[in-house]
């Protein structure tokens, strides 16, 4: 899933202090799992900011709710129309619900409430990890389940390098080495030879270095476009 | 959108539960009660100190509560989960402290209830169903008129049970209740003699006979007629209208049921002192209360049991005993009723007055050459499914069809009644459309589950010692203190009053399942919350962060949805600072703390309950400092509360820190459980610390 | 010969070659590195020019070996993955190598959050690249130079000719995997190796026995490194703190000793102490040199350059050879 974390209130009211009439809007899936932006932390995130805009002495409406995902149009539509009767929409849905909510909601701004952080699991209650980059072009086999571009500070893939001490990584004694855990994990899976083959350069094309992503299935799109070629061509509206 | 209070939220929560508590399984005591009195929500208010709530939620179902709340059997207690903790909620107390409490309410909430309905009833007896289909019946509108042979309303619980045990002012609560409705009553009116079966049925659109079991049955044995031999009904109607029989100086009760301990113990306090009893059962085969036959005991009265009545021994005119023969066997290989005697084995009790106590039956004389027809056996022919008699219109209700049983079950065939009259004036179907009480009830608590639960043994109610109760008719049993009451309640753990997930909402994230104590939560495509294992404290709601979760016995929304009003107005010139104090009401109750004046009161039923927003909404309507007082001394009726409950304030001081707000301002406070002054004292030293800090906006 | 460097041409001799490390200034004046490249001249076979090590910015490394290079010592450039992606890479490693350097030492570079190990602000907020690895680096070198093709297939019409080093870290954990990280980079077409600093020679020598039974150290001319050690102080902190260091109780109580000779007079504990390391070091040195399948050593005298002269004198490893084109 992925992992938001709360931004300052300084942050956010810098953000919204000029507006009017303001809706938190929060986002029920990821980022309320990792309790940055469901629809408690937007009742939060809503409550002090009208406590803010009183300290300040500023009139400022701001209201609070939710749905469930706000990266699947069919979530927010039923809202939209709630959603217009503000100034301003800070969103508390990952960055991906703020771009999609932004294309759609024409000329109403869409801030972000948090910090998308990263792709993760809940380690403990309360602690998220990442463990995935999103980079396209997964290697976890050849890497033990362990994947070193998310994990290794420096996407090594003939890793380690020579700062691992004691196990955790040069960057601070509370991040595990990538590696050191891959070669451990190789060792228990008895598949330790695998890694004497060197990881040629990769093709980063298929991550964020590749420009802006898209999967498309051609079996779904190839319905949906012949559908809505026939609508076009009847004449009504889909 | 929400910001303010939410505009759908009408009525009282309990209201707006109670659609959602019919879809779940009922607690056992409401399952058990005739009438699903909601005994978790009463209990629940009573905790808390809202006894007006209490009393709504029980009168809701039980136009007889007072009646019930000192006389009832309560199988409410004996299906309590309680039991296997330690042992039952003390319920039937409970509820006459709440309606006790409440009586001043109960009064002012009178009304005359406006006839809507151009219809009118006869009922014809006024005992607990009468009086709950009267009860039912004005309140829909129609008019209606309760015939009754004797001078008083009540029927039974006024003419037979003894003031000992019902005390007549709590009968009058629930009688005057139900006549100040606006219901026409014709006292000593026996119909057939005063007026004849037919008048009634034409005038009025439907007639109810709610006649009970009035008369006593005899027993076919020599020497039974004559002077010294009594029937129980008539003697117990004289005990209540303050005739005293000529009893002699010895008393031998025949029977072995609740009737005939009532009998034996009115003798007692008619001042005779050999009050013996017999009856063909043995002491566990007995049809009596246990806890009657321990209180007779006490009481002196002495029990032959297995002995079967031969004849009643006189001397002349005057009797001199009762010859008993020794029972083998009361009951046959199925369990029925068929008592087998051992002839050779006889022996003479002696006693001056015998008092027959061996059951009841319905008064039906004047239903003869009435379209009413009544069996060979004497008993009214009807229809359960539609409380309907062979006479289209008039309908029947209670013992004198149910047979003999509690007075709360007769009020349950009252309240059955008054529906199927009310779709029979309507022109609806009856069949089908009747409550039948019978709900699916939660399983015993997981034995997980029990471990978890603190030990707290069941508050005694004080007697009056047998020797001083026996002397006159005086109330035996002394109600709860209020302190009492409060910790007695606060034994209940709420079952069925839990967390309900909406699962509209939930994402399946877990929290629930990771905050829960008790293993309720279980987390698959959503969050289900299973209610055998809920101890409905509260502890999960506050923190499921997609709001998800509702909780039955209360408003989780309630203290920010009302904190504008729970603040008030705040003087910007001000010299003590405004507070806000979250307070545990368990072991106090909400009227029990004795706050300064500057202390705006949040009651929770424990502190689990509240939210990280709701201190921060205290703050936005203008609090300079928020106290969440807990109840100390390990008192805690839950498992984890301290934990998450500093958790949570410690990241609303974070949250208020990023306002530039002190820290200190939230305050997390313990007080001594059950002493309300200890709360006002933590919430007087903390608002010290506050004022130190400044005025928020007088700064 | 694949580069024709004075390294290559030390080590292709037989004789035990020699490095050291000239770390760049913050700043944009030359003379610093002038200065160090003359202290050092003549002392060593080669001198790595750091590449803005514990990433902290710094003149160059290819900057900073030109100029050195100017002044007659002749230079290992660094090159880290940290902060060029391939393209910036290879156009720098042509750079270089029109400017005439001949030696490269492939890194992976301190993460940017090294920051010096916390002395200075650094740019803990940089964007690394990463877009190679240290093994795969060493690959792009030698393919340029032996293939005359670029990483990506396009031809060079001169192939930059560089004598390809690595770092090796032989006692890093996890230590059994340290000789297939070796194989890898040796694979890669690592021509020499730098190793992280040994003080544990007991380790040292039996990672160096299962890299002989690989025949690694036929492979590639392994220089053992050795780190002058100044003060007691150090030592400790590097056994704990410095990844793959592990400093043998028995030499910390040495300085130890030397420090507490000097009783309170601050400057006598300082010279004590470095008089000590210095001893210490030729120790090290001839201890690694008497180790099968060693080739050299690769003397890091941080911020210390003076010392390098004495050390290489008193080990008797001067003069260093020269040879004639």
């Amino acid at each position: 899933m992925i992992v938001g974390s709360q931004k300052s209130i300084d942050e956010i009211w810098n953000m919204v202090k000029d507006f009017k009439k303001v809706l938190v809007f929060g986002c029920n899936t990821c980022v309320a799992i990792s309790h940055a932006g469901g629809g408690k932390e937007a009742e939060t995130i809503a409550t002090l900011l009208r406590m803010r805009a009183s300290q300040e002495g500023k009139s400022m409406e701001v209201d609070h709710t939710d749905v469930m995902r706000h990266c699947e149009p069919e979530y927010f539509e039923p809202v939209m129309d709630e959603l217009k009767k503000y100034d301003l929409i800070l969103s508390t849905a990952c960055g991906v619900g703020v771009n999609f909510l932004s294309q759609r909601i024409g000329k109403i701004p869409v801030y972000p409430g948090v910090n998308t952080s990263f792709y993760g699991a809940v380690e403990a209650p309360g602690q998220f990890v990442e463990l995935c980059a999103g980079c396209g072009n997964c290697i976890l086999h050849l890497t033990g389940g362990i994947c070193p571009v998310a994990r290794c500070s420096k996407t090594l893939m003939n890793g380690p390098c020579g700062g691992t001490n004691k196990g955790k990584c040069e960057i601070g004694p509370e991040v595990d080495c990538a590696w050191y855990l891959i070669v451990e994990r190789m060792k228990e899976l008895g598949t330790l030879d695998k890694l004497a083959e060197i990881q040629p350069v990769r093709n980063w094309s298929t991550s964020r270095d590749g420009g802006p992503r898209r999967v498309s299935l051609e079996h779904i799109r190839a319905y949906e476009e012949g559908e809505a070629r026939k609508s076009e061509t009847a004449g009504g509206n889909k | 959108m929400s910001g303010g209070p939410a505009t759908e939220n009408k009525g009282t929560h309990l209201e707006r539960a109670a659609a959602l508590k019919e879809t779940r399984p009922y607690s056992p005591c409401r399952a058990a009660c005739p009438v699903n009195t909601d005994v978790q929500a009463y209990v629940g208010f009573i905790a808390q100190g809202r006894y007006a709530e209490a009393f709504e939620v029980i009168r809701s179902v039980n136009p007889i509560a007072s009646a019930c709340s000192v006389i009832c059997h309560h199988p409410c207690e004996q299906a309590c989960r309680r039991c296997s903790v330690d042992e039952p909620l003390s319920v039937r107390h409970l509820k006459r402290f709440a309606l006790e409490q409440a009586a001043d309410y109960r009064r002012s909430k009178r009304r005359l209830i406006e006839k809507t309905k151009n219809k009118s009833i006869g009922i014809i007896g006024s005992g607990p169903s009468g009086l709950t289909a009267a009860n039912d019946l004005a309140d829909m509108g129609y008019k209606v008129t309760i015939y009754e042979r004797h001078p008083v309303l009540g029927g039974m619980l006024a003419t037979a049970i003894p003031s000992y045990r019902l005390p007549r002012e709590a009968l009058k609560e629930d009688i005057d209740d139900v006549i100040s409705k606006g219901i026409e009553v014709k006292t000593n009116c026996e119909i057939g003699k005063d007026v004849a079966l037919k008048d009634v049925m034409a005038k009025h659109d439907a007639v109810l006979l709610a006649l009970g079991l009035s008369l006593s049955r005899s027993l076919n044995i020599p020497g039974v007629e004559g002077q010294g031999v009594l029937l129980a009904i008539p003697f117990l109607a004289d005990v209540a209208f303050n005739k005293k029989p000529d009893l002699g100086n010895r008393v031998l009760v025949v029977g072995g049921g609740n009737v005939a301990m009532d009998v034996a113990r009115a003798a007692r306090r008619l001042g005779i002192k050999d009050v013996e009893m017999v009856c063909l059962e043995s002491a566990e085969e007995m049809p009596a209360w246990k806890w009657e036959v321990d209180e007779a005991v006490d009481e002196g009265i002495k029990i032959h049991h297995r002995w079967g009545p031969k004849a009643v021994k006189r001397e002349g005119d005057k009797v001199k005993g009762l010859e008993v023969t020794k029972v083998l066997s009361v009951f046959d290989a199925e369990r029925r009723f068929s008592p087998t005697f051992d002839n050779n084995q006889t022996t003479l009790i002696e006693a001056d007055t015998i008092i027959i106590t061996i059951g009841q039956m319905a008064n039906v004389k004047f239903l003869k050459d009435s379209p009413v027809q009544v069996d060979e056996r004497g008993r009214v022919t009807w229809d359960p499914k539609t409380q309907m008699s062979s006479a289209r219109g008039v309908f029947c209700s209670g013992e004198v069809v149910t047979g003999p049983g509690s007075a709360i079950a007769a009020a349950a065939s009252g309240h059955r009644s008054a529906i199927a009259i009310h779709l029979y004036l309507q022109g609806e179907a009856i069949e089908g459309a009747l409550p039948t009480y019978q709900k699916e009830k939660l399983p015993e608590l997981p034995a997980d589950v029990v471990e978890k639960i603190n030990r707290e043994p069941r508050k005694k109610i004080k007697h009056l010692p047998a020797e001083t109760r026996c002397s006159s008719f005086v109330p035996f049993e002394f109600g709860y203190d209020e302190l009492e009451a409060l910790e007695e309640a606060g034994r209940c753990r709420g079952c069925a009053g839990g967390a309900v997930v909406d699962t509209k909402k939930c994402m399946a994230c877990l929290t629930c399942r990771r905050v829960c104590p008790y293993g309720a939560p279980v987390v698959q495509a959503y969050s289900e919350i299973n209610p055998e294992r809920c101890q409905a404290c509260g502890l999960c709601a506050p923190e499921c962060p997609a709001q998800a979760i509702s909780m039955v016995s209360y408003d989780v929304r309630g203290p920010r949805d009302t904190m504008p009003e729970i603040v008030g107005a705040v003087d910007p010139k001000r010299q003590e600072p405004v507070i806000v104090a979250f307070l545990c009401t368990h072991h106090v109750g909400v009227k029990g703390f004795e706050l300064p004046e500057n202390v705006r009161k949040v009651p929770v039923h424990c502190t689990s309950r509240i939210d990280v927003n709701d201190l921060l909404k205290a703050f936005e309507c203008g609090a300079d400092g928020v106290a969440v007082v807990r109840c100390g001394n390990g008192s805690c009726k839950y498992k984890g509360v301290e934990g998450r409950v500093t958790a949570r304030t410690e990241h609303a001081k974070k949250l208020i820190a990023m306002l530039g707000m002190e820290a200190g301002r939230i305050g997390l406070l313990t007080a001594d459980a059950g002493n309300g002054k200890s709360y006002a004292a933590a919430c007087a030293e903390f608002s010290g610390r506050v004022k130190e800090m400044g005025l928020k906006d007088a700064k | 010969m694949k580069s024709g460097s004075n390294l290559e041409k030390v080590i292709l001799s037989g004789n035990p070659a020699v490095t050291a490390e000239l770390g760049p200034p913050m700043s944009a004046d030359p003379h610093e590195v002038i200065k160090k490249a003359n202290i050092l001249k003549g002392f060593c076979d080669a001198a790595n020019i750091t590449d803005c090590q514990t990433a902290v910015v710094r003149i160059s490394s290819i900057a900073a070996a030109a100029l050195a290079y100017r002044e007659g010592l002749e230079p290992v450039m660094q090159m880290t993955c940290r902060d060029r992606n391939r393209i910036a890479i290879q156009a720098d490693l042509l750079g270089a190598a029109a400017l005439g350097l001949k030696n490269c030492l492939c890194l992976a570079g301190d993460h940017q959050k090294f920051s010096a190990a916390g002395r200075l602000k650094g740019h803990p907020g940089a964007k690394n690249v990463y877009d190679v690895d240290t093994c795969q680096l060493v690959g792009i070198l030698k393919k340029m130079r032996d293939e005359g093709l670029q990483e990506g297939g396009d031809p060079l019409e001169a192939a930059p000719k560089f004598f390809v080093g690595a770092s090796w870290t032989p006692m890093g954990d996890p230590i059994d995997f340290r000789p297939v990280n070796l194989l890898k980079k040796v694979n890669a077409g690592a021509d020499f190796i730098q190793t992280q600093g040994i003080y544990d020679i007991e380790l040292f020598r039996s990672q160096m026995e299962k890299i002989r039974n690989m025949g690694l150290h036929e492979r590639t001319a392994i220089l053992g490194g050795i780190i002058v050690p100044k003060s007691a102080m150090m030592l400790k902190y590097m056994d704990s703190s410095v990844a793959g260091v592990s400093v043998p109780k028995a030499l910390i109580d040495r300085m130890n000793k030397a420090k507490a000779a000097a009783g309170d007079d601050k400057k006598k504990m300082r010279e004590l102490q470095e008089a000590e390391g210095l001893k210490l070091t030729v120790e090290l040195i001839h201890q690694i040199l008497e180790t099968p399948g060693v080739k050299g050593v690769h003397i890091q005298a941080i911020e210390w350059e003076t010392a390098i002269e004495g050390i290489v004198k008193a080990a008797g490893l001067y003069p260093r050879p020269t040879f004639t084109e």
